[in-house]
């Protein structure tokens, strides 16, 4: 290694952690969300310098870009009135709290040795590891040819522990529900979108898809894959929504669930067609093992996108279009709440 | 060659890192929005170098995502934190 690739990674890993100590003690909720967008941009760069780019790739795209524009969105919902009267109350409790926490004093002091014992157990665990331990790293590159792909992170995420991807799907199915259960999407005022955002959308979106389309076939071989591509076609849905668009009647129903479950289903089905040929759960004959797993992964990026999609618009689509509002210059705009709970 | 693209580099990493400065001092949101996309700008040209110092192309596509998602969070920015921010400020 350089003298420079060391500078390089050392300035890298001091600014994450001054970054991370930051986001995370900042009183200004604002300054926290863009210095954790900030994080995941040199998270994204540490990435590459530990050689994977696969990981970069969905660092960059959910933690610096997605995850940027739901918490902008978040906090925005907090500052409506609702929110804000919300966020109040809880500093009034919190105000008389104070007293509460000087008896508390004992607890914290257990809880700060638990977490000194757990992190030198972590410690330990670190300084004990053998060095020089191939891992699996041989045993992934030996069977590398019967997997279908050339690209061993996909092989070893859609093939040799397809468990671990079926059940990730799962869980972002089941992270949908739970959003779901909480209650209808809460109906926004929204402005007009305006000329910029408009063009911007209809230049973005188609591009999006695209880049989402070449990463899906470039991960057989090279970094790439469903989820990554998934993001990039949820960024898409992500930027519709914020323009103004909303499923219509006809999407928000049946069609929009069959997308959502998808992914789960050809995996699971793809899963069980060979175990009446007589072989294991989600074990693919070689020969046909390149062909399941891209119909797989296509399944599997069409559900992550409108799953990513469906997330941001925080609740479960009701089957009517919005109403736009031109922006109103002579009424007053606090007549009408911006965001209104539902009933 | 590759120390030429490594030092610019690590020289983009040091102004990434003094542009914090700006997203805590802000002092309005928007500076603090800007600087961040300042930094979506900075990490896409610091990757396509790194792609060229070490001769790794599929680096490239990491710097094709982080140009297209850039735009996605100020997206969010104008039409949610900001738009709420200024109805505050007219009903304040």
């Amino acid at each position: 290694m350089t003298l420079l690739q060391l500078m390089f990674d050392t300035l890298l890993g001091f600014s994450l952690l001054w970054l991370a100590w930051q986001a995370l003690t900042s009183p200004d909720l604002f300054r926290a969300i863009v210095l954790f967008i900030a994080f995941g941009l040199l998270m994204a760069l540490t990435w590459i310098r530990l050689d994977a780019p696969d990981v970069a790739m969905a660092e960059a795209s959910i933690g610096a870009g997605l995850t940027g524009a739901l918490l902008l969105s978040a906090l925005a919902r907090l500052g409506s009135k609702n929110g804000s009267r919300a966020i109040l109350e809880k500093k009034h409790q919190a105000g008389s709290m104070t007293e509460n926490t000087k008896n508390q004093l004992p607890f914290r002091l257990l809880l700060m040795v638990l977490l000194l014992a757990v992190a030198a157990g972590l410690v330990y665990v670190v300084l004990t590891l053998p060095e020089n331990i191939p891992g699996l790293g041989i045993l992934v590159e030996e069977n590398l040819e019967s997997s279908g792909v050339s690209n061993p992170v996909t092989a070893v995420l859609l093939n040799y522990r397809g468990y671990d991807t079926l059940l990730e799907l799962s869980v972002l199915l089941l992270t949908l529900l739970g959003v779901w259960s909480l209650g209808d999407m809460t109906k926004q005022h929204e402005s007009f979108p305006g000329p910029v955002l408009s063009t911007l959308s209809r230049l973005l979106v188609p591009l999006l898809i695209m880049a989402a389309g070449y990463l899906l076939w470039v991960g057989a071989h090279a970094p790439g894959g469903a989820f990554q591509a998934g993001s990039l076609l949820g960024a898409a849905g992500v930027l519709l929504l914020l323009a103004g668009w909303r499923p219509g009647t006809r999407l928000a129903g049946l069609p929009l669930r069959i997308s959502l479950v998808l992914g789960v289903a050809a995996f699971v089905a793809a899963g069980m067609v060979f175990i009446l040929l007589g072989r294991q759960f989600l074990e693919y004959p070689p020969s046909f093992a390149g062909v399941l797993i891209l119909l797989i992964e296509a399944a599997a990026t069409l559900s992550i996108g409108i799953t990513l999609a469906a997330l941001f618009l925080g609740g479960r689509p009701k089957f009517s279009q919005p109403k736009f509002s031109r922006p109103k210059l002579n009424q007053p705009k606090s007549s009408q709440p911006k965001f209104r709970r539902h009933k | 060659m590759e120390i030429l693209y490594l030092s610019i580099a690590l020289f983009l990493l040091l102004t990434l890192v003094a542009g914090l400065w700006r997203v805590l001092q802000g002092p309005t949101s928007a500076d603090r929005m800007l600087a961040a996309q300042l930094f979506g700008t900075t990490a896409v040209a610091c990757v396509l170098l790194l792609a060229q110092a070490f001769e790794y192309p599929p680096l490239r596509d990491v710097a094709l995502i982080f140009a297209l998602l850039a735009a996605v969070a100020a997206v969010a920015f104008i039409r949610r934190a900001w738009a709420a921010e200024e109805q505050n400020d007219v009903s304040d």
